[in-house]
């Protein structure tokens, strides 16, 4: 086993992620990832009007998986919903202090943000 | 920030703290005033003192294995011993045959110079242990041929402390004229061992693993029958030519103390370490969702190897940091590779990489059990609960 280290915020958000669980009443859930491949994350979201008003995660995977999770989730706060360009995996990677070889990670974030976001768009079609 | 004196040592089976008994008889083997002298200059008194000491240890090794102290030579460590007995047995007879056997399970000492010789043009049967971890007698006498020149398998495995039945595939080699080797480094002062009744023609062991120093193995090379190793190694003749090199003494020594030791209280320590594996498994039991990866009585004391379901390797492991565990996954790495025993066990990669081997040994207390418990407790329902659905019930997880 390599030597496992994470950037000081991986860590406090792998250890006391203080929004990770689920959302009751209405919300937008999006998820992305399989646990068979080692990445599974859940997104809810409680919206007011198009804007996110609350975050909220679950995550199977390594801690930077969590962290990210937790981030976005966190980060999601106060934006459309629809709109998820502001994620850029290679910028969160540099912001979590990710090491490449866990850029696949990130990708399923995004993914499972993405898939929230195109919930909404069902929602309004 | 967890210092490393609150750590819980759980990782016998890699390496062992020397033995404070040990550490003083490797002291006096190193400085001015003790035994420092080149064990080979037998034409001065503190040579022969030198010899003297490097003799008395090869005495405690061979007593440990039950073969006379002329069949064991002195290596780097059980990597070395496996390499020789493996390439050394493939080069001296290599016009008896050109096929080996040994199994996947086996460490990579032995796994990656089988492929050697591979390369070098000998066939190597890779057998899959067929009963929960263990190569049975009938898989080997299945696999063997008659230009079958050397049969490989471990007593005890590393990862899952699995125990192969080793003399009974000692006999069918016997039968059938085929050398066996034995890599006994997990095995050696942990369970009884008798190269004779084993019918063992060569046989790997480690100081380290058994509280002696890093550095220093054996090989046990039954006489007559493979007795003609080629060397790996040359220069100066040492070990019967086998193995050349400026004898380490203190290591040696460090070595003959910790066998010595081991072959007074190796059946007490057992029992005693044996009664601390149980107490571990019984408290994971009740996490649920605990696997016992290997065989369920045939195994030795002081390994427990377990997968959690529904929990990612690498995040158990950081989880985990307060012990000092082996994970079943390379998990940091760009590969992420699980664990080839047990992947040969028939565990998904899923369940390996979620995989922890707890190692219990001299040194371990009935409190560090009960914090280990404590903390794997804690920590796997923690992930769980963080987990999209809970994979245990295979239900979405309560809001």
């Amino acid at each position: 086993m390599e030597t496992l280290e994470y950037s000081s915020q991986v860590r406090e958000r792998f250890e006391k992620p203080d929004n990770a669980g689920r959302l009751l009443g209405r919300s937008v859930t999006g998820g992305a990832g399989d646990e068979a491949l080692g990445t599974r994350v859940e997104f809810d979201f409680r919206l007011s009007g198009d804007r996110v008003e609350k975050g909220v995660f679950r995550a199977y995977g390594c801690p930077h998986a969590i962290a990210a999770a937790s981030w976005v989730a966190e980060s999601a706060e106060g934006r459309p919903l629809w709109d998820t360009t502001w994620l850029d995996p290679l910028s969160l990677a540099s912001v979590l202090e990710v090491p490449d070889y866990k850029l696949g990670v990130l990708l399923v974030v995004q993914d499972a943000l993405e898939d929230a976001a195109r919930q909404v768009e069902r929602m309004e079609d | 920030m967890i210092s490393a004196g609150d750590i819980i040592y759980l990782d016998y089976a890699a390496t062992t703290p020397v033995d404070d008994r040990v550490a003083e008889v490797m002291c006096e083997c190193m400085t001015r005033d003790g035994v420092y002298a080149n064990p080979a200059s037998r034409s001065h008194q503190l040579g022969r003192d030198a010899q003297g000491r490097v003799e008395m240890a090869r005495r405690e090794v061979a007593r440990l294995l039950g073969a006379s102290h002329t069949e064991v030579i002195w290596t780097s460590g059980a990597t070395e011993s496996d390499n020789l007995a493996l390439k050394g047995v493939a080069h001296a007879f290599r016009d008896r045959g050109r096929h080996i056997v040994t199994c996947r399970t086996e460490h990579k000492a032995v796994l990656d110079t089988a492929r050697q010789l591979e390369r070098e043009g000998f066939e190597v049967t890779y057998l899959t242990p067929a009963d929960a971890g263990r190569v049975t007698a009938e898989q080997v006498r299945e696999a063997l041929r008659d230009e079958t020149l050397l049969v490989s398998v471990m007593h005890v495995n590393n990862e899952t402390g699995v125990v192969s039945d080793v003399a009974a595939i000692g006999r069918v080699c016997r039968e059938r004229g085929v050398l066996f080797h034995v890599d006994a480094a997990q095995s050696a002062g942990k369970l009884p061992l008798d190269v004779n009744r084993m019918h063992v023609d060569l046989m790997s062991v480690s100081g380290h693993k058994i509280y002696g120093p890093k550095g220093i193995g054996a090989l046990f090379v039954r006489s007559g029958a493979a007795s003609r190793l080629e060397p790996i190694i040359h220069g100066g003749g040492h070990e019967r030519g086998m193995r050349s090199g400026t004898l380490p003494t203190h290591q040696i020594a460090g070595m003959g103390e910790a066998f010595r030791i081991a072959t007074r209280e190796a059946n007490a320590e057992g029992e005693r370490i044996g009664m601390l594996r149980d107490r571990l498994w019984e408290g994971l039991v009740g996490l649920g969702g605990v696997l016992l990866n290997g065989h369920p009585e045939a195994r030795v004391p002081g390994i427990l190897n377990v997968s959690f379901e529904g929990v990612e390797g690498e995040s158990l492991l950081f989880a985990l940091r307060e012990l000092a565990v082996s994970s079943g996954s390379a998990c940091t790495s760009a590969t992420r590779e699980a664990s080839y025993v047990l992947r040969a066990l028939g565990r998904s990669d899923q369940l390996a990489q979620s995989s922890i081997r707890f190692s219990i040994g001299r040194y371990t207390t009935a409190e560090e059990i009960d914090r280990a418990l404590a903390v794997v407790s804690e920590q796997v329902h923690r992930l769980r609960d963080l987990a999209p659905k809970n994979m245990l019930s295979g239900r979405r997880q309560a809001s």
